[in-house]
């Protein structure tokens, strides 16, 4: 057996624990891709789970990090061992596989892949590739195993037997049965707390972890009320559930908070998750087993269903209310509201023994199982401590060792439930527990962030057992036990030193992303303020920036609450145009909770919903006859009457009644600019938008239109039609070289950023710059991506004694926002030109067509998802059909801020933006030697004046000099390409056929090298007339050659923003003009010349982050850099 | 143990009491009432004195309809309606320090075998000297009509189980946490048949159980049947036959179906079902 798989079956701990990194580096490509090779036999073989998992892992790994790098320096051997002839310019990776792997046949994949890996020889494009295969069926096991066991728990069982509601066994409790004398039902309302986690525990309450290793799975949980600072006057259980019985047979859901309500009457409906807000407390009906899981898609009577439960013409209303919590507080808001759904159906059909007060343990840990079960359900997943306001104060959750009653037994180390140990006064005396409520201040900083991509990074390291990674989860271990001792002895002091310590540490050592410039800007700023008075921070949940604890000297909290909260907002307003943020910071009161979640059951007149529920539903009722009101809603108005005059919780409702149902005219401004004002400051064209707006409702645009003609012969292009620039060619040619850094040394270059684009991928659609992004820590701080680029051109201006002209391109969404922070941030001290160059033209964005949603998501290939995040992902996009249709195809999109309904129109416009905004004239007036441009992406992080690439492009003579690379199975989006006899770009939307692309070995870096003269000559231009500023001539030239390039119709995500902290995404249509189609045209001299890929590849996503750093990208990149 | 001797049957239930003086044909084609076949039943298994606890005023109705069992029958009235488990132990002193069949009084059971339900429990309780509930297996959904035992399987004895838990109604959630007996069809429990023989032991555990009623709460037979099953060899037995339950939607109709198909007027009922069917396929 090899040290390998060795490091993957040995019973000693010591030997399993060891990394594969180690193994890696000392390996030589060829004893890589035979321990591939033996690994990918061992995976197929194995029946321990975990073992095949980790094989998996090992094999991503070595794909995705180890082989690559081992590539390239066989590539630059002088004679390479490799065989790289044969027809295409390099390995392609075939479109069967990849097929294959969208459709979720990962097995499959693997195989086409390894086939071409034998055939072909090994290639970095077909290393990503099996890298994309191994990486997704490793989590695809993982999920699997969970779901099984989450379905295999006892008391979760018969839920997937029962498919007929003649088998429903559940009978509703006969207390919820019996009607108060005016007719209304009693109301059973669940109270439950939310859970702090006081350790973080390094994520080690990821289920994954927890079945490998649980005796490294343990949190100290904290079960708390609480309130908004300042806008609460006290703490309560933040989470409730309310649940009674209605005189119509259908589930009446209500969500207080998102202000969404329906009467659902069809199983169908049920297990529709996605078409309304109400999806948690669907998924919570479904797992508390009120409407069982195996009845989907039986085509049975919801109303027959619920006949049995709570009996004939009867039904249910279920409520939930979280108190205006703001969400991505990181206190799982929404697990526990689950759990306070289940817990509330749970005890109204009998399956806790208790009507009332608090649940057994028994019960506590069911309701966590059918919480998992819930979360899966909905498609989402945390962690298993997420439910821990469900049990009371504050408690150890630990993972627990599989035995042989177990189902797990045999198949994972450990179980898929915890063990809850609820501390004791004895253990931790109240003083403690009170010193701790009198230090700790809670806050929501008010960032929104996906922690999905985090979590399975944790994963991934820890199956690795990445060396600094694993010495980093014991670290945190040790920090758990230090944390609880110090508690125990009340220390609060020493608590926020280990806190800080693990944040600092081991969290950011095993993700370093943990950590935000956000987040490092609070804290430098509270030990500025604090000084000694400052204990220290903690971090809760996933990552930090939205919910986050600070720990301060007792006799100052009541200071540091307010302190805090100016800080955070100061800070927030400094970065809002930086970082994603989803609302105001908050602070919070909070208090311990010592009883878990309670119920109590409300008769008669205190039998009244949570207020706000009255201001959602009052004037729907309102609106009907009154008569035709079943007996028990006339009733309850009458009720709720009375109260609204009586309950001091209840005061204002009346007012609030009105402003629903009167509602006040608005209008969006943004900065004090509306929509009108903006789209005309910012060159708004109402004819061609009126234009494309009836092309677009007529079909003659759209996204089937963007494609090129299907008889269109498209083609690999062969080694003569590109210029390979490696090493050992740039050594060869020294000349090359030599001309570059002459021109360098001359001053002829300019650089131009692209940070116009709104970063849709990068953002999600949040509207916020991509370019000022503090994105990573490179030279021990986070720099942003202009900091990056500046600092790359100071390292070049330094070496060649010049100051490299720098020119970032800006747009409606970008400039100010950048104008601002160059400002403080005083350029970063860069001391060559730099300029700003703003954008000339804008678009509205438009309601997508059902047609092309439809060809989006129906006809375009896609990625399916796990099975039931499958389903939720079609019901959502059923919905938003169903939006599309409503809100009208291809009229504007206007329902959102302002900004985030205009859209910037393509890349190509950068250019010509300069000649029409001044820029150029200015860099040609500052620099008459000024020859050459070298355009990038923002986010293309290793593009920097490389002489050999500069010197390449002059001896060309060319007019443009496009940087490809080779492709890897995430470059998607077009290629270079032989269109009909010329080599060109062919952009993804334009592509006709689907597997056209992966036909094609080069990928298109968007980096380009532009001769100044050249490019005006091809607008009919020339220096003068840019230097006259000739507006009328130049925009002239600017629509003859754009109207030479093609329009596509695009599907962007936008953002909107909601409620406290809430966010939907819609797709909206925009129309661009790209800057590669310019490759087409047949007066331009376009030439191409493939780069490495740690020169050409774009950072599109903050989950290519980790990678990125791992792979050595990060390092290539800081070599580049001189920080001011 | 010595032979059992005496029975109770329970018919105290507010939802109860008219069940019993059903008239009904049993096997051998006579016209008698409900109470008249649970006594026969009784008597099959060797019973020699039965009790019949009844709600007060209800004596001379079931005097009646006991027809020529009256003798052996005695009436226990049950002043206050405080549950199943009181209903037993209304009948302690008639019972004494023996074990003794107990037989629900809204049941009517039907054999398998010439041996009738009542004798297979109490022969197989001679045996084994112990408690013996009758069981039957039954699907989840039926969950909410019957108690319910967890226990598994004695060692060479054909269904015959030790019982570890004893569950009333339980839901399917329970059940599956507390009452999976392996060996059994999934989705199937072991549900109570309505039929037990019981010792005496039974009188102190609901003697201490009443004690800590609440005021209006009702004391079922099931907790005790549990509290048995901790302190002594309790046994469960799969009986060759089925319940009928009278008190269910259409439970006359069906036990009475069952009880003709099983006896001498066989033919002649199904002729009539036929002729049934096939005028209504007209």
């Amino acid at each position: 057996m090899s040290s390998l798989l060795n490091l993957i079956t040995s019973q000693d701990a010591a030997t399993r624990n060891q990394s594969l990194d180690a193994f890696a580096r000392a390996a030589s490509l060829d004893e890589l891709l035979a321990a591939c090779a033996e690994l990918d036999t061992f995976r197929r073989q194995a029946d321990n789970l975990y073992e095949r998992v980790r094989a998996l892992f090992f094999l991503y790994a070595l794909h995705r990090f180890h082989i690559p790098r081992k590539l390239v320096s066989v590539a630059q051997a002088p004679s390479p061992a490799i065989s790289r002839t044969g027809a295409p310019a390099c390995p392609l990776i075939p479109f069967p596989g990849y097929e294959q792997l969208l459709n979720r046949r990962f097995e499959e994949a693997i195989d086409i892949f390894l086939k071409s890996q034998a055939t072909d020889g090994p290639s970095d494009g077909i290393s990503s590739a099996l890298a994309a295969g191994y990486h997704r069926i490793a989590f695809q096991t993982l999920a699997d195993q969970v779901r099984r066991s989450v379905r295999s728990v006892r008391g979760n069982q018969w839920m997937f037997r029962m498919g007929h509601p003649a088998d429903q066994p559940l009978r509703l409790r006969p207390e919820l049965l019996q009607r108060a004398s005016d007719g209304t039902y009693p109301i059973l309302r669940e109270q439950t707390p939310v859970r702090m986690d006081l350790t973080h525990s390094a994520w080690s309450d990821i289920f994954f972890l927890g079945m490998d290793y649980p005796e490294g799975a343990k949190v100290l949980n904290i079960s708390v009320d609480l309130g908004v600072h300042g806008r609460d006057t006290t703490t309560r259980p933040p989470v409730s559930a309310w649940l009674r019985v209605i005189d119509e047979p259908v589930l009446r859901l209500t969500s207080v908070d998102l202000g969404a309500t329906a009467d659902i009457n069809s199983l169908s409906d049920i297990f529709d998750f996605a078409k309304d807000y109400l999806g948690l407390l669907k998924a919570a009906v479904i797992a508390a087993g009120i409407v069982p899981p195996g009845i989907e898609g039986s085509g049975q009577s919801l109303g027959e269903l619920l006949s049995r439960i709570v009996g004939p013409g009867k039904g249910l209303e279920i409520v939930s209310c979280v108190n205006d919590i703001p969400k991505g507080s990181r206190l799982a808001v929404s697990t526990n509201l689950l759990g306070s759904l289940i817990s509330v159906c749970m005890r109204a059909t009998g399956q806790a023994a208790s009507l009332t007060g608090p649940l057994e343990e028994s019960e506590r840990r069911l309701v966590l199982a059918r919480a998992l079960l819930g979360e899966w359900l909905g498609g989402s997943g945390g962690g298993w401590q997420d439910s821990g306001g469900v049990w009371p104060g504050i408690k150890l959750i630990t993972g627990v060792a599989a035995h042989e009653e177990d189902p797990e037994f045999s198949i994972s180390r450990g179980r898929l439930m915890p063990t809850h140990h609820v501390f004791s006064r004895d253990e931790i005396p109240d003083s403690a527990r009170q010193a701790l409520q009198d230090s700790l201040v809670v806050v929501h900083g008010g960032m929104a962030q996906n922690v999905g991509p985090i979590l399975e990074m944790v994963t991934e390291k820890y199956l690795l057992r990445s060396e600094a990674e694993w010495h980093g989860r014991q670290e945190a271990l040790g920090v758990l036990d230090e944390v609880i001792n110090a508690l125990k002895r009340g220390d609060i002091k020493a608590v926020g030193a280990a806190t800080t310590r693990n944040f600092r540490k081991p969290i950011q050592t095993i993700i370093p992303w943990a950590s935000t410039y956000f987040t490092e800007q609070l804290i430098a700023k509270a030990e500025a303020a604090f000084g000694q008075d400052f204990w220290g921070f903690w971090m809760l949940g996933g990552m930090s920036g939205g919910g986050m604890g600070f720990i301060f000297a007792p006799e100052r909290k009541r200071e540091a609450q307010q302190r805090m909260l100016q800080i955070m907002l100061e800070t927030k307003r400094e970065l809002q145009h930086a970082l994603p943020f989803a609302m105001d910071p908050v602070v919070f009161d909070y208090s311990i909770n010592e009883h878990g979640t309670v119920a109590d059951l409300l008769h008669g007149d205190h039998a009244i919903m949570p207020a706000n529920y009255y201001a959602l539903t009052v004037p729907g009722m309102l609106r009907q006859d009154l008569q035709s009101l079943p007996v028990a809603r006339r009733a309850e108005l009458d009720k709720f009457g009375a109260a609204a005059r009586n309950k001091p919780e209840l005061r204002g409702m009346v007012q609030n009644l009105f402003d629903v149902l009167l509602p006040k005219g608005k209008s969006e401004k943004t900065q004090g600019a509306s929509l009108d004002e903006l789209l005309e400051q910012n060159g708004f064209d109402r004819n061609q938008h009126e234009q494309i707006r009836t092309d677009l409702k007529e079909g003659r645009i759209g996204l089937a239109q963007n494609r090129l003609r299907a008889d269109t012969q498209i083609e690999d292009v062969t080694s003569g039609d590109v210029t390979e620039l490696s090493e050992d060619l740039v050594n060869r040619k020294s000349q090359i070289v030599n001309l570059g850094e002459q021109a360098l040394r001359n001053s002829e270059l300019a650089i131009i950023s692209l940070a116009a684009g709104a970063g849709s991928r990068w953002t999600g659609g949040a509207g916020t710059c991509k370019a000022l992004h503090p994105f990573a820590k490179l030279g021990g701080k986070h720099r942003t991506f202009i900091e990056t680029h500046l600092a790359k051109s100071r390292q070049a201006s330094q070496k060649y004694g010049i100051s490299i002209p720098h020119v970032f391109t800006t747009g409606y969404l970008t400039h100010q926002p950048t104008v601002d922070f160059l400002d403080r941030v005083k350029n970063y001290r860069y001391t060559g030109p730099l300029h700003l160059s703003p954008g000339k033209s804008v678009g509205q964005r438009l309601i997508p067509t059902v047609r092309d949603l439809r060809f989006q998501w129906e006809e375009m290939p896609q990625q399916r998802l796990d099975e039931q995040q499958q389903k939720v992902r079609e019901s959502l996009r059923h919905a938003l059909m169903n939006w599309a249709r409503s809100a009208g195809e291809a009229s504007d999109y206007t329902d959102n801020l302002p900004l985030q309904c205009l859209h910037p129109v393509g890349h190509f416009y950068e250019v010509p933006n300069l000649l029409r905004n001044g820029v150029m004239a200015a860099l040609l007036k500052e620099r008459p030697q000024l020859k050459y441009l070298m355009l990038h992406n923002i986010d293309t992080l290793g593009a920097n004046p490389d002489p050999a690439l500069l010197g390449q492009h002059i001896q060309s003579g060319a007019c443009l000099t496009f940087e490809v690379i080779t492709r890897r199975l995430e470059d998607r989006g077009g290629g270079l390409a032989k269109v009909n006899g010329r080599v060109r770009f062919v952009e993804g939307l334009a592509m006709p056929r689907e597997e056209a692309e992966f036909r094609l070995s080069y990928y298109n870096s968007n980096t380009a090298w532009i001769d100044i003269d050249k490019f005006l000559a091809v607008l009919g231009l020339t220096r003068e007339d840019i230097l006259s500023a000739d507006d009328q001539k130049i925009t002239a030239a600017i629509r003859t050659l754009a109207a030479k390039l093609p329009t596509y119709i695009t599907l962007k995500d936008v953002k909107k923003r909601w409620g406290h902290g809430q966010e939907d995404v819609f797709p909206v249509a925009q129309f661009e003009k790209l800057w590669g189609d310019l490759t087409a045209l047949p007066e331009i001299d376009s030439r191409f010349v493939v780069v490495p890929r740690s020169r050409g590849q774009q950072l599109k996503d903050p989950a290519q982050l980790d990678g990125w750093l791992r792979d050595g990208s990060a390092a290539y990149v800081e070599s580049l850099c001189k920080w001011a | 143990m010595r032979d059992v001797r005496k029975a109770v049957i329970t018919a105290a239930g507010r939802n109860q009491r008219a069940l019993a003086l059903q008239t009904l044909v049993d096997r051998d084609g006579e016209s008698r009432t409900a109470l008249h076949i649970l006594l026969n039943e009784a008597v099959s298994a060797g019973c020699e004195e039965i009790a019949v606890v009844i709600a007060p005023g209800d004596a001379s109705a079931y005097a009646t309809a006991a027809g020529e069992h009256a003798r052996k029958v005695r009436f226990v009235e049950q002043h206050e309606p405080r549950g199943y488990g009181h209903a037993i132990f209304c009948t302690r002193e008639f019972v004494g320090d023996q074990s003794f069949l107990h037989l629900v009084g809204d049941h009517l059971w039907v054999s398998r075998s010439e041996v009738s339900c009542a004798k297979q429990l109490v022969t197989i309780a001679a045996q084994q000297e112990c408690a013996v509930s009758g069981v039957q297996p039954t699907k989840e959904r039926e969950l909410p009509n019957y108690g319910a035992i967890g226990g598994k399987l004695v060692s060479g004895g054909t269904g015959l189980y030790e019982v570890q838990n004893v569950l009333e109604k339980p839901t399917p959630t329970l059940a599956e946490q507390q009452l999976v007996v392996p060996g059994l069809r999934a989705g199937h429990y072991l549900c109570l048949f309505g039929l037990h023989v019981i010792t005496p032991t039974i009188f102190s555990i609901l003697e201490k159980q009443l004690s800590s009623l609440k005021s209006g709460e009702k004391l079922p037979l099931s907790s005790a049947l549990a509290q048995l099953a901790r302190q002594e060899h309790y046994l469960a037995y799969e009986v060759a036959g089925a319940r009928y339950d009278l008190g269910a939607r259409y439970g006359v109709l069906t036990a009475q179906l069952a009880l003709a198909l099983e006896g001498k007027d066989r033919s002649e009922v199904l002729a009539q079902l036929l002729e049934l069917l096939a005028q209504r396929a007209k």
